[in-house]
């Protein structure tokens, strides 16, 4: 009997390091590994070892949810066309806000020939999706220069903080657009757009405010809504284009050029 | 005079309960589980019902921080259902198919159960706090413990299953392997 128990215990032992990716321990357990890890950060530092010419061309995804297959067919999609300097993916790439979902995907993003950025949507928020989304992808709010051209990732998921007043985050948005020597444009990208009722309702004025004070953003983006538009929700102001959600199975692809910019649709 | 015949009182419910009639409280069993979607390490208690056949446990769960960011808690309450026996020897039983499911509820308040105010209704489907799936799993009994200690016997038991959330993960989703979306545990039972 002994005999029988020693060997059944080593079998187990032996077994474990094969058995290690199908543990769980909790559906809310954040372990990742180094790849899955501060993504935005590695991505600006890979943009600046860039060769970029006269034209910034972005690919542009988002409300992944949970169309897995449909992100994976994006990828391949966006990989053939080598034109492309980045892609940003615009929110709710998790939609439980389980670690699982986002690294379920991450893994198809990650096959990305390109920089990529993600902005934080409301579904990634849930549970500690919070967390989950700081170990992964880093700062909530954040921005980098890439030819001449400012672009803000902010959190504009509202709901999700209790409309507490504080996000968006209209003092950071401001300090980011003040006029500098790195950029002569912006480019501002969120998640729920100030017109939706998931946004702060009193902080819609002072966003749009925030926006048009300088009078440099060339475009806002945004998702949420799955669909696909350039719109301009306040007269006589700043255009925002609507992207689409993956499972539409179209992505919409970006081109700024001389301070113009360009919106096409790609199917896939 | 009151606090005195209180005291009897206690005394005597206490010598009651020293009869065998507490011991119908006294749980079956006590596990010890590793993994398996519950915790890191789980320990739990249970009851067995009609011969052995359902068990009914409740299991407290622990992440701790050198496999999560941050440590986590939770409890399970499972229903087993042990649909073949063998008697493999004298002392050691085989029960190759056992079924299970389980609610599974982690603490914190960022895991809600039910929709709070700030959300409008039917915002979000689920909720995150409490989750349910099923399991498959096989065990086998031995007399281990059983001559040295009170206890009846000792059982290693393993299971394979997976939850509500990560099947609504993977359904459709061709892309997403199914090794993904188990949870593979393993544990001892020591039963009374």
């Amino acid at each position: 009997m002994r005999i029988t128990i020693k060997i059944a215990l080593l079998v187990n032992i032996f077994m474990l390091p094969a058995c290690e990716d199908l543990f769980d321990y909790s559906p809310y357990a954040i372990d990742f590994s180094d790849e899955n890890r501060n993504v935005n950060q590695r991505s600006i530092e890979k943009l600046q070892s860039r060769e970029n010419d006269d034209t910034i061309t972005i690919a542009l995804t988002g409300d992944t949810h949970r169309f897995f297959d449909e992100t994976e067919l994006f990828v391949s999609k966006v990989n053939k066309n080598h034109s492309i300097d980045f892609v940003v993916h615009v929110g709710d790439i998790a939609d439980f806000g389980l670690p699982k979902q986002y690294l379920w995907g991450n893994s198809f993003l990650l096959k990305l020939e390109f920089p990529y950025f993600v902005v934080i949507g409301n579904h990634d928020l849930v549970g500690n999706g919070l967390k989950a989304y700081q170990e992964m992808f880093g700062l909530l709010n954040y921005s980098f220069n890439y030819d001449g051209i400012k672009f803000v990732f902010v959190n504009t998921n509202s709901r999700e903080f209790k409309f507490k007043g504080d996000v968006p985050d209209i003092f950071w948005i401001d300090k980011q657009l003040q006029p500098g020597v790195d950029f002569t444009k912006a480019v501002v990208i969120f998640h729920v757009p100030p017109t939706d009722g998931d946004f702060d309702p009193s902080l819609e004025e002072a966003f749009h405010n925030s926006l048009s004070h300088y009078n440099n953003v060339l475009f806002a983006v945004h998702g949420h809504s799955h669909h696909h538009e350039v719109y301009k929700p306040y007269a006589d102001s700043i255009s925002y284009v609507n992207v689409f959600g993956v499972e539409h199975r179209k992505f919409n692809l970006i081109k700024i050029s001389n301070n113009q910019f360009k919106v096409e649709t790609v199917e896939f | 005079m009151i606090f005195v015949t209180g005291v009897e009182a206690f005394s005597q419910l206490a010598q009651k309960s020293d009869s065998a009639k507490y011991k119908v409280f006294l749980p079956d069993y006590v596990k010890l589980q590793f993994a398996g979607g519950i915790g890191f390490v789980s320990i739990g208690v249970g009851y067995t019902f009609f011969k052995q056949k359902l068990e009914v446990s409740y299991f407290y769960g622990y992440v701790p921080e050198f496999v999560s960011t941050d440590d986590l808690h939770s409890v399970s309450l499972q229903l087993t259902a042990k649909l073949l026996r063998f008697k493999v020897s004298k002392t050691v039983e085989l029960m190759p198919l056992n079924f299970g499911c389980f609610i599974h509820h982690s603490f914190g308040s960022e895991f809600w159960i039910t929709l709070p105010d700030h959300y409008p209704e039917e915002y979000y489907w689920w909720s995150p706090g409490r989750n349910a799936g099923v399991f498959l799993g096989g065990e086998i009994r031995t007399k281990l413990l059983s001559t040295a200690t009170p206890a009846s016997g000792t059982a290693f038991y393993v299971r394979v299953g997976s939850r509500g959330l990560y099947l609504a993960s993977k359904f459709g989703n061709s892309s997403i392997p199914f090794s993904d979306i188990i949870e593979f545990g393993f544990g001892v039972a020591i039963y009374r």
